[in-house]
């Protein structure tokens, strides 16, 4: 997701700084008439259309299904996440992969970020924990291995140092 | 006319909106300084404390966010009064009160040790699990408040002003030529731009106070309380809405001066009075794009959000940057420093548009939400963006307009500065990529790659910073005695 993310931007920023390149480089002479309010509306009109039938389409795609989306069943793992300054209580501490995990998230006291990291390293989901309502965000887990939970929303002087660690257990 | 108020008219040095634009210029060399700091120690450099990280990230960050807003408004007014009357004892007004914030701000932030981060998002700025005192959290939102105060009587002024000038605030933002195709006399885009900033920065600014009326009233009486996922969308609303609007507001600068140079009028079209009216509703209606992780709120909110966060970068491009580059194109413009920083400015905010919304996807916030990704989008629209108009105007109004365009050393600072600040909105960006979160005073030792470079960056950027400055002020200076004398 991350690296589909990151080029899509680049590639966006790199076409706005292509668009002022070119027009710069053709800064002038000047022409006497200026053509530009018809040209511009022209332009104008066909970027509209066509930003409008893109957003849609994108729309469809990254909303259908939901992502915040949550499985129920018998086959669903629950993980019950407490966040408190400065530390994490995860209930189990240990899931099975290859199977819907749900964790709920609260917190006792301030807002805290509910954050799992892979064993690389890289950042899979995460949900807001905060006091008073309890977040629902589901995974399963492709590769059994050590993950890190670290925290996602400044919690004050220990923010940084709010860690614990999810075990994802291989198929017994 | 008092004694006073003429001899404050024959030194403009004195004129309130140069002192805005000069006194926030200083205060953004001094904020990137902080940033630098920050960039450092998470490189390893230098050996700030999590205590004094996170108080310097507080003050930078409410330090950068009310200087945006106070060089904004400093080109709101400065270009509106071209066209309403204002009343220059408001402008006063609100340095007084803006000023009287700022003090608390840094008492509660440098001797109290307030380090909540400049969103104060409830209940942190009461529990502090003992770094900070509960009256100190108070000291820092009554600054805020003030702050807050000095903006709204502000607007109150520029909103009574464009009524009275244009019969009404519809008739400033254009509606009648949107609705029945013609208006006689047409507002121009300034005024068009400045009413509808009024309008949402109003509705934001009276839901952050608020907000901040609460949290202050949740601190003295211990039986109050708020729900904070309320008080999360209200901080928000307030928080997106006033950033939005500093930019918003510098942008006049673009359509007031760029004509000068092409010779070609920017006028108010049909469609630049409906992209203006729709950005007024979605700057307001897309805040939920910030509580896309929070799973608790209804559904349909969050689609909103992120349909919408699209949907204000399309009127932002159609209108502003499609108006600006059509303005350039064989115009034969020659653009000396602050041209040039204009059209840098338009360049950045796009650009940097573009990774904002990307990151309004639910999908993709999943991933990048409170990672550095979101620092590398608003430093890319601030520093290249809101900023770079900033010194645009301040520039112009030193040195004026210069014929023969940009000089060796004026190219020198501007590509400095830009090629800082891309490098270091970029460099956040991939940072965040590889899920380096936001907002940690000490970084894993594999996270460090990313923030080498940025320290690099910083450096220019600030050297380009204080170039533009350094260049502004004795320009000024000068003009100033000149018109006095003249
Ligand atoms: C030399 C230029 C600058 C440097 C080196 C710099 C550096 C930084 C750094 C290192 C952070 C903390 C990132 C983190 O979460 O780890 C930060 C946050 C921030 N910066 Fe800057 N910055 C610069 C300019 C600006 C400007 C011009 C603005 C706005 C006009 C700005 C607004 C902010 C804001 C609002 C935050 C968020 C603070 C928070 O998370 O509470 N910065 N900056
Ligand atoms: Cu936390
Ligand atoms: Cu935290």
């Amino acid at each position: 997701m991350q690296e589909v993310v990151l080029a899509a931007s680049l590639l966006a920023i790199a076409l706005v700084v292509v668009a002022f390149v070119k027009v710069l480089r053709e800064l002038g002479p000047g022409e006497r008439r200026w053509s530009g309010p018809e040209q511009l509306s022209r332009l104008r009109g066909r970027i509209l259309w066509l930003s409008m039938i893109a957003g849609a389409a994108l729309a469809l795609l990254t909303l259908l299904p939901w992502p915040h989306a949550v499985p129920t069943g018998p086959a669903v793992v629950s993980v019950a996440v407490r966040a408190s300054m400065w530390a994490w209580e995860l209930d189990p501490t240990r899931v099975p992969v290859g199977v819907p995990v749900v964790f709920h998230a609260t917190s006792g006291d301030v807002n805290h970020g509910f954050g799992v990291f892979d064993p690389s390293g890289k950042l899979l989901f995460q949900t807001q924990a905060m006091p008073g309502w309890v977040n629902k965000v589901a995974w399963t887990f492709t590769e059994p291995g050590r993950y890190r939970v670290l925290c996602l929303e400044y919690c004050g002087l220990v923010h940084h140092g709010m860690m614990a660690e999810l075990e994802v257990l291989p198929r017994s | 006319m008092t004694p006073l108020a003429a001899a404050v008219r024959a030194a403009p040095i004195l004129e309130p909106t140069r002192l805005a634009l000069v006194s926030g210029g200083l205060v953004f060399l001094l904020m990137m300084t902080l940033g630098l700091l920050m960039k450092a120690t998470q490189a390893g450099f230098l050996p700030l404390e999590p205590r004094a990280f996170y108080e310097v990230m507080t003050a930078h960050g409410i330090g950068m966010v009310g200087t945006a807003g106070l060089t904004g408004v400093a080109v709101l007014w400065h270009f509106l009064g071209r066209y309403v009357e204002l009343d220059e004892r408001v402008f006063w007004a609100f340095l007084a009160s803006f000023l009287s914030g700022v003090v608390l701000i840094l008492g509660a932030v440098f001797v109290g040790g307030f380090a909540a981060a400049w969103t104060f998002l409830y209940p942190l700025p009461a529990i502090s699990g003992g770094v900070w005192a509960p009256e100190t959290a108070v000291v820092y939102l009554a600054g805020l408040a003030l702050v807050g105060t000095g903006f709204l009587l502000l607007h109150l002024e520029c909103a009574r002003a464009l009524r009275a000038r244009w019969g009404g605030l519809a008739h400033a933002l254009g509606w009648p030529l949107l609705f029945r195709g013609a208006q006689d006399p047409l507002p121009p885009p300034a005024v068009v731009a400045a009413a509808a900033v009024t309008v949402f920065n109003l509705l934001g600014l009276v839901v952050g106070a608020a907000v901040i009326a609460i949290s202050i009233l949740d601190i003295v009486i211990p039986a109050a309380s708020l729900d904070p996922l309320l008080a999360k969308n209200m901080i928000y609303f307030f928080g997106h809405v006033f950033i939005n609007a500093t930019i918003y507001m510098a942008v006049i600068a673009v359509y007031e001066i760029i004509p000068e140079y092409t010779g070609r009028p920017w006028t108010t079209s049909r469609i630049f009075v409906a992209a203006w009216s729709v950005l007024l509703l979605f700057v307001m209606a897309v805040y939920p794009h910030h509580l896309l992780q929070d799973t608790v709120m209804p559904a349909w909110t969050l689609a909103v959000g992120q349909i919408l966060s699209y949907g204000t970068a399309v009127p932002l491009v159609a209108v502003t940057t499609l108006g600006l580059l059509s303005q350039l194109h064989r115009s034969g413009a020659r653009l000396d420093l602050p041209a040039a920083l204009l059209v840098l400015g338009v360049g950045g905010w796009t650009a940097g548009v573009m990774p904002a919304w990307i990151d309004g996807i639910v999908a993709v916030n999943k991933v990048m939400h409170n990672t550095l990704w979101v620092p590398g989008h608003f430093h890319m629209y601030l520093i290249l963006g809101q900023v770079a108009f900033v010194w645009a105007v301040l520039l112009r109004l030193a040195r004026g307009r210069d014929e023969r365009g940009l000089s060796a050393s004026d190219g020198i600072v501007f590509w400095l500065y830009l090629l800082g600040g891309a490098g270091l909105a970029l460099g956040f960006l991939i940072a965040g990529a590889a899920s380096v979160p936001r907002r940690w005073a000490v970084h894993d030792p594999a996270w460090i790659v990313h923030d080498v470079p940025g320290v690099l960056f910083a450096v220019m950027v600030l050297a380009g910073a204080a170039g533009f400055f350094a260049k502004a002020v004795p320009g000024l200076l000068a003009r100033g005695a000149a018109q006095a004398r003249g």
